[in-house]
């Protein structure tokens, strides 16, 4: 089960990506914009542009395995390591969702001291919708922050 | 002339963080942000390695990762694919590499933890670019 504090954590606002892989072992990654822990807090939906998606499916399709890397301003990160469950077209309440965390991480990066024409572009500036909800059985939970402990088992 | 074109330096210069995935020898792929995907020439990158993580693990069983690089500059996106090459614990690139990482640490709060044990080279075996990725900086300003 994921904590208060990870459900939290992940709502964010954070930075985020996914990695999945193919039969040969070989890596892929997109950018995701946005997720939420579900109310069972054993799942998380992720939301991948749609141009980015169709790999990823393919890859999660064959094998399932799927790794979201959590990470926010301050470095504190996290990954989330499990089985991929289901995918399906976003829908509106996915794209508010989206454009709330949007707004948040850009706020957070501009309090952050991120200068304006950094900030905006890199958070608001790539394609998020369409989107496809990606959701996953988390497995595994492991911190990332920097530092010797990054890499260590929580979960 | 080499796989990396000279439009892609800035997204190189560790100004916005990038992201790489690997995968280990049983098939769980692992993805994590990184200060900098350093330029050693047009068909070689380097990646840091600061701590024993799994990155640095899987990449010595299964050397294929795939990074996500932004430039600062025009904030177009490129996808790298790599083969984990060989490990370098001192010379230029080391050098140049560990001052670069010091700088960043010191830029984000991060001194004394950011500290780099290896340049881990990588041989770049495609670049492409996010051309359709981007939201044109005119329409965000709206």
């Amino acid at each position: 089960m994921i904590s208060e504090k990870l459900v939290e954590f992940i709502h964010g606002p954070v930075f985020m990506a996914i990695g999945t892989r193919n039969e040969k072992l070989r890596p892929t990654h997109t950018f995701v914009g946005g997720a939420i822990v579900n109310q069972d807090r054993e799942t998380i939906t992720c939301f991948v542009p749609q141009h980015r998606a169709e790999e990823i499916r393919g890859n999660l399709e064959n094998n399932g395995r799927i790794a979201m890397a959590v990470g926010s301003l301050s470095h504190e990160s996290y990954q989330f390591k499990g089985r991929y469950v289901s995918s399906r077209p976003t829908d509106a309440r996915d794209v508010a969702i989206q454009e709330i965390h949007r707004t948040k991480l850009l706020a957070l990066m501009l309090q952050y001291g991120y200068q304006e024409q950094i900030a905006r572009p890199l958070v608001l500036g790539f394609r998020y919708q369409p989107a496809v909800a990606i959701t996953f059985r988390v497995e595994e939970i492991f911190l990332q922050t920097p530092g010797p402990e990054a890499g260590k088992k929580i979960a | 002339m080499g796989v990396l074109p000279d439009e892609i330096k800035p997204a190189m210069e560790g100004v916005i963080p990038a992201h790489v995935a690997t995968c280990s020898l049983d098939g769980t792929p692992n993805v994590t942000a990184l200060s900098q995907v350093y330029y050693v020439d047009a068909d070689h990158v380097a990646l840091s390695f600061q701590f024993f993580n799994k990155t640095i693990k899987n990449v010595r069983e299964n050397p294929y990762a795939v990074a996500w690089i932004i430039s600062p500059e025009s904030f177009d996106s490129w996808d790298l694919e790599l083969e984990y090459d060989h490990s370098e614990t001192s010379g230029p690139v080391f050098d140049a590499m560990d001052m670069r990482i010091e700088a960043i640490a010191s830029m984000t709060g991060m001194t004394g933890i950011f500290k780099l044990k290896a340049a881990d080279i990588y041989r770049v075996k495609s670049a492409v670019k996010n051309t359709d990725e981007r939201i044109p900086l005119a329409a965000i300003d709206k």
